[in-house]
């Protein structure tokens, strides 16, 4: 239905820094590529996700998972996205774009008060620097090459 | 002339029912005024015989001057049933011999007259006091006296029966003096046995208390030998039911002195009587118990018996043999070796055996869907049945010869209308070559007379050419070829308005103004009218009653008004509250030539009519014709509908049907009966020789039935041919779909929830074997099913959403105003202002170009319907709030929506589009639940208005709640309907229906229920795949130049595709007829099964 349409105008007209490119074998199926804003730890590194359009979509939201290792309260070991319009705040008027600068904004803005990493998100809320520090070493380490 | 009466009584085209009812106080009526009212008693008025006994020979006497005049022109009339009456040793082709030809026609029975009523109208001159049939010897006679000068070789001798005691001494004697006299003074002999032809019935069941015994006398009376006992069995059968007489035996060796035992050589020569060929017992049509203890043989069904299997020896034993034989049976040997008494028995033992037998498998059959196939299988092969059953009624139709209209009538007939036309005007005017009947009466055989050896006596030899007729199931005899005439079968109003103009019948009266040409026609009237005297002249009027389903009533007067000249016809509809006074519109000398009217009112009329005294003139009167339309209506036998058309006097009777089989055999039974087919209108007649062979898998069944519908069914089928190998109907394509569709999320679990429940509870009872008795509580159960496939509100008795104001527009400029005073309203203004051009809006849930586009009020975004819809639903199935997609404001319910409607204008071209602004584009509260059907339907009807801006449309629905959401729907979608259900009175059907096929150039929808429409759109599936495509087909037939498409809609995996498998299955019992007697259940109850199958 809607997801041809979708998937052309992504690959068409890709956001800035975002790229998102479907399986050949199958088509609800994404590879992700984020670059890491500007004036954030995670600037010049290049974040892969996947993601994964279900049955129900656009009535469910997609599932995306960051591959790359990234060192971000809202991001846990498994690459797993704490974001509310990836669960409840999800509306069928959204598309893989707004959720791929979604995900964008979110590494600019890092919101310790809603975490999924618990340990990283202490860290950010005691030492934010120096867990900034730490973003940055871990982008440099496995976002950049 | 009214001395002639009785004399073409038997022939004429009166019904039974006149005589029926009122032989019995007719005869009363008429007895003291004379004698001749004797011969109305065919057979059930033994009564008056009695009574009358002491007068018989006077009566007999007084009869014979009547008689002879009469007799003449009677006999030359007869065209093409030659009778073999000249064929018989007596002088009695000559006229001036008196009398003896004339106790035949006269005492002619109901069963042959009827027959013969509906062969040519001809009264039935048979003309013979007896016929030579054969001789036979009968070696082993033995003598019961000793001594000499009795009797020596060469001797006339004579048979007698045992001299009975009391009552029967006096015509006993009669008889036995009869033909001791024979051979001298035959004049005199004949007078006699009128007298004795008049007791048959009555003595006979007293007679055979005196066993067999067989007396052999010589010519001076004393008795000197006696048949031996094999041969007077039945012998002695046939001597008292007077079927035969042995004038002329002679001994052919005995010793010279006798003594007790001796043997004697006789010959016997068979004389078959006059009386004869008078039914032998005919209380099985009279007396309706018969219908209800069937099971019992009577004792008339006894006599019956007995005559036949004596019959059947002495045509043995005489070696006749049929010269043309009845479909039933093959060969000689097994006419009689399958007709032995206890033949029915075995029938009926043969069918209880094979409904145990079968009922297993049934089971088997219906558990899963495979093993339906496989019974579809079988069907199939009896479809072919039904094929070669209708096939030979058709064989001769294609050469039939055409006949034009009367002037009066208007139209152009079609060539197969043409032939219709004469085939029926052939059939009511008596000359039956329109179609030559090649077959004889299923049950009969015909033989020929042998010729008799020289004995004195005028022998006319053109014997070959005088068959009789000899029914080897019945024992009857006739001298008339059994078939019979009337057609059912799909006809047309075109063709009945043509028959009507083209053959009304000269007024009924006239009785001493005879014209040649019509005299066959003046004598039936002349014959019955007498009858009908005290009920005064309205009681035969020449006035055609039509009886049709209240749908078509005017339909049928419409059509008959157009296709004849104005003025020319003059029809009443006699329906509704405030009835004409019938009597006063028949009386005022035919201003109505025809009446129509429906079954409800005839069986109102017909109810009221039994509790009061005085009968509904409509049940008085003496049509000249009636029409039953769509006769299957009356298909049961039992109900108030057709016992009222059973009660319909009439000298015509057609019934139309397309399906005169609808479930079972037996409803053949009830056209049968109306038509007054003789004998199949006997139920129990009906049900031995048809239904239980039918149930024993009998072959010669199909072939009865067969016979049955050559003689009397005219079956027209749109793929027929005519002469020139044309299509006889040409009409436009028919396509017929099926649309599968899926149900929503939400309506497949609201059914998938009624469903199961409904599984439990028929699995629950039919574990406890309660099937039977709950079959209501399942039927309710299974429409509950079936409405909630159609719109999940039909089972929701308080929809709390449903109250729909039929106005529910909402104009874009008040939007607007709202919005603007809010002051959020620049966006708003925007997009409501740029509606009507905006049509490139995309939908921001599935990119796409927004179809039919849905507007979220509290923020003006828009989805296309379909996105939002599915948005709600899995927000709902969530439960979560419901917003909007795109900016989260909400909530909202799906009935807040408001859809934007854009009609698209034609008018205008397409740059002005543009300009036409506002006027096509509305919004509209979304406040109305569609279903998976009702979207389906409207997305085909938009489809169609972009395809052709001016089509018609019928949608169907056996729901009228349904109809009520499609009007609904319809309502919104501004579509033009036109509704026609039976809650409607004629007048209002009869406006929709015109308004509906008026010209336009805007597309209509006409909406109907399933039941009173009887046809394009279906919503749904009817039980009976006849119902609905013969409403289907009435679409098609009826004024229809473009293509039709039928399209039924059925919803995947419900159990609408099962009764899709059960049409199936009924579509093949139509043809084959093969199942139903009666006992309703099993083919109901498999049909539940399939339904809860989950195959």
């Amino acid at each position: 239905m809607s997801l041809p349409k979708e998937t052309e105008r992504l690959v068409a007209d890709p956001a800035p820094g975002i790229t998102a490119t479907p399986h050949e074998d199958n088509l609800r199926y994404f590879d992700v590529t984020i670059q890491g804003p500007d004036g954030s730890p995670f600037q010049s590194g290049v974040f892969h996700l996947e993601l994964f359009l279900p049955e129900e979509y656009p009535m469910a939201p997609p599932k995306v998972r960051f591959l790359t290792k990234i060192y971000h309260p809202n991001i846990d070991k498994l690459g797993r996205i704490c974001l509310d319009i990836l669960k409840d705040k999800w509306s069928p008027a959204l598309q893989i774009r707004t959720v791929l600068l979604s995900i964008q904004a979110l590494l600019s803005a890092p919101n310790p008060d809603d975490p999924l990493a618990t340990d990283v998100a202490k860290h950010y809320k005691e030492d934010e620097k120096d867990a900034q520090r730490v973003s940055r070493e871990w982008t440099e380490k496995y976002a950049m090459a | 002339m009214s001395t002639e009466l009785p004399l073409f009584f038997a022939g004429s085209d009166d019904e039974d029912d006149a005589v029926e009812r009122n032989g019995g106080a007719e005869l009363d009526a008429l007895q003291p005024q004379s004698p001749v009212g004797l011969f109305l008693t065919d057979s059930d008025e033994e009564d008056a015989i009695q009574e009358d006994e002491n007068n018989e020979a006077q009566a007999a006497l007084d009869n014979q001057s009547p008689l002879e005049s009469s007799d003449d022109p009677d006999i030359m009339l007869v065209d093409r049933v030659e009778m073999p009456g000249s064929s018989s040793v007596t002088s009695m082709s000559h006229p001036p011999t008196p009398i003896t030809s004339s106790p035949p026609p006269t005492v002619d029975t109901r069963m042959d007259g009827s027959r013969k009523r509906k062969i040519s109208h001809e009264a039935a001159p048979v003309a013979f006091a007896t016929a030579y049939l054969g001789t036979f010897m009968v070696g082993n006679a033995w003598s019961t006296v000793r001594g000499k000068g009795y009797i020596k070789p060469g001797d006339e001798i004579c048979v007698e029966r045992d001299v009975p005691d009391e009552p029967e001494a006096k015509p006993s004697a009669l008889k036995s003096k009869g033909k001791g006299k024979a051979s001298e003074a035959k004049g005199k002999q004949k007078q006699l046995s009128i007298a004795t032809l008049l007791k048959v019935q009555q003595p006979k069941v007293k007679k055979k208390c005196n066993g067999s015994v067989v007396r052999l006398t010589n010519k001076r009376g004393f008795e000197f030998g006696r048949l031996p006992q094999d041969v007077a069995s039945w012998v002695s059968t046939l001597l008292d039911m007077d079927i035969v007489d042995f004038r002329g035996s002679t001994m052919i060796d005995c010793p010279a002195s006798l003594h007790s035992g001796a043997d004697l050589i006789v010959s016997l020569s068979v004389y078959i009587r006059a009386s004869a060929f008078r039914v032998p017992s005919t209380c099985l049509m009279e007396t309706p118990k018969v219908m209800f203890n069937e099971g019992q043989e009577s004792q008339d069904e006894q006599s019956l018996r007995e005559r036949k299997s004596a019959l059947l020896r002495l045509f043995d034993v005489v070696g006749l043999r049929p010269r043309r034989r009845n479909a039933g049976c093959r060969n000689g040997k097994n006419v009689e070796a399958t007709l032995r008494d206890s033949d029915l028995k075995q029938m009926s033992q043969r069918r209880g055996g094979i409904a145990r037998a079968s009922k297993p498998t049934k089971i088997e059959v219906v558990g899963d869907g495979e093993e339906i196939e496989v019974e579809g299988d079988e069907e199939e092969l009896s479809e072919d049945q039904l094929n070669t059953i209708y096939n030979r009624a058709q064989k001769n139709d294609q050469t039939m010869q055409q006949m034009e209209p009367a002037e009066t009538f208007t139209l152009n007939l079609r060539g197969y209308q043409k032939q219709a036309l004469k085939w029926m005007y052939s059939l009511e005017t008596g000359s039956s070559d329109a179609r030559e009947l090649t077959s004889l009466h299923p049950l009969w055989n015909e033989y020929a007379f042998p010729d008799e050896p020289t004995q004195g006596g005028i022998i006319d030899l053109t014997a070959d050419e005088k068959p009789f007729y000899f029914n080897p199931y019945s024992g009857e005899l006739s001298l008339q070829f059994p078939t019979a005439e009337r057609k059912l079968g799909m006809g047309k109003t075109i063709m009945l308005s043509a028959l009507i103009q083209t053959n009304r019948e000269p007024e009924p009266a006239k009785e001493e103004n005879e014209q040649p040409a019509k005299r066959r026609q003046l004598k039936l009237n002349s014959a019955f009218r007498p009858a009908d005297k005290e009920r005064s002249n309205k009681a035969a009027v020449k006035s055609t009653l039509i009886v049709a389903p209240t749908s078509l009533l005017s339909q049928w007067s419409d059509e008959l008004t157009r296709s004849s000249k104005p003025g020319s016809l003059t029809v009443l509809v006699w329906h509704g509250q405030n009835r004409l006074d019938l009597e006063a519109a028949l009386d005022s000398d035919g201003t109505a030539d025809v009446v129509i009217t429906s079954y409800g009112v005839l069986a109102s009329e017909h109810a009221k009519s039994e509790k009061a005294s005085r009968p509904s003139p409509i049940f008085q009167t003496e049509w000249l014709r009636v029409i039953l339309d769509e006769a299957h209506h009356c298909k049961s036998r039992q109900s108030k509908t057709a016992r009222a058309v059973y009660a319909l006097k009439a000298r015509r009777r057609w019934a139309v049907t397309g399906t005169p089989i609808v479930n079972r055999l037996e409803d053949l039974f009830s056209l049968l009966r109306f038509l007054d087919f003789t004998p199949w209108s006997d139920y129990s007649f009906f049900r031995s020789f048809i239904t239980l062979p039918f149930l024993g898998r009998d072959p010669k069944a199909i072939e009865v039935v067969q016979v049955i519908m050559e003689s009397i069914l005219l079956r027209r089928e749109k793929n027929m041919l005519d002469t020139d190998n044309k299509p006889i109907v040409d009409l436009p394509p028919k396509e017929v779909t099926i649309a599968k569709l899926e149900f929503t999320l939400t309506e497949r679990k609201i059914y998938d929830s009624i469903y199961t429940s409904a599984k439990r509870n028929f699995e629950d009872l039919n574990a406890r074997g309660l099937l039977g008795k709950n079959y209501t509580h399942i039927l309710a159960m299974l429409m509950r099913l079936r409405r909630a496939v159609l719109h999940p509100s039909l089972i929701q008795s308080a929809d709390k959403d449903e109250s729909i104001e039929v106005d529910d527009q909402v104009h874009i400029t008040s939007m607007i105003k709202e919005f603007v005073g809010e002051g959020s309203g620049v966006f708003a203004e925007a997009v409501l202002g740029n509606l009507d051009k905006s049509d490139q809006v995309e939908c921001p849930l599935c990119l796409d170009v927004m179809d039919n586009p849905m507007i979220i009020p509290g923020c003006i975004h828009q989805c296309c319907k379909d996105c939002i819809v599915a948005y709600i639903a899995a927000c709902e199935e969530k439960s979560k709030e419901v917003n909007c997609p795109t900016c989260s404001q909400g909530p909202f319910k799906e009935s807040d929506l408001l859809e934007v409607v854009r009609i698209k204008n034609d008018s205008a071209g397409a740059d002005s589009a543009d300009e036409s602004r506002s006027n096509d584009v509305t919004l509209r509260k979304n406040n109305f639940r569609s279903s998976t059907k009702l979207e389906a339907l409207l997305r085909d009807l938009k489809c169609l208005r972009d395809q052709d801006p001016c089509f018609r449309a019928v949608v169907f629905s056996q729901f009228t709640s349904f109809l009520d959401l499609i009007a609904k729907a319809l309502q919104r979608e501004q579509f033009a309907w036109y509704r026609f259900d039976g809650s409607m009175n004629v007048k209002k059907r009869n406006e929709a229906v015109t308004e509906f096929k008026a010209a336009s150039r805007s597309p209509k929808i006409l909406i109907v229920s399933l039941k009173a429409g009887g046809v394009g759109l279906n919503m749904d599936c009817w039980w009976n795949a006849a119902t609905e495509s013969q409403a289907i087909d009435r679409v098609h037939r009826i004024g229809q130049e473009k293509t039709v498409h039928v399209k039924h809609f059925i919803v995947d995996n419900t159990i609408e595709g099962r009764i899709l498998q059960i049409q199936k299955r009924k579509t093949a019992l139509v043809k084959e007829a093969f199942r139903g007697t009666g006992d309703k259940d099993p083919d109901s109850l498999e049909n539940l099964k399939i339904m809860f199958s989950d195959g």
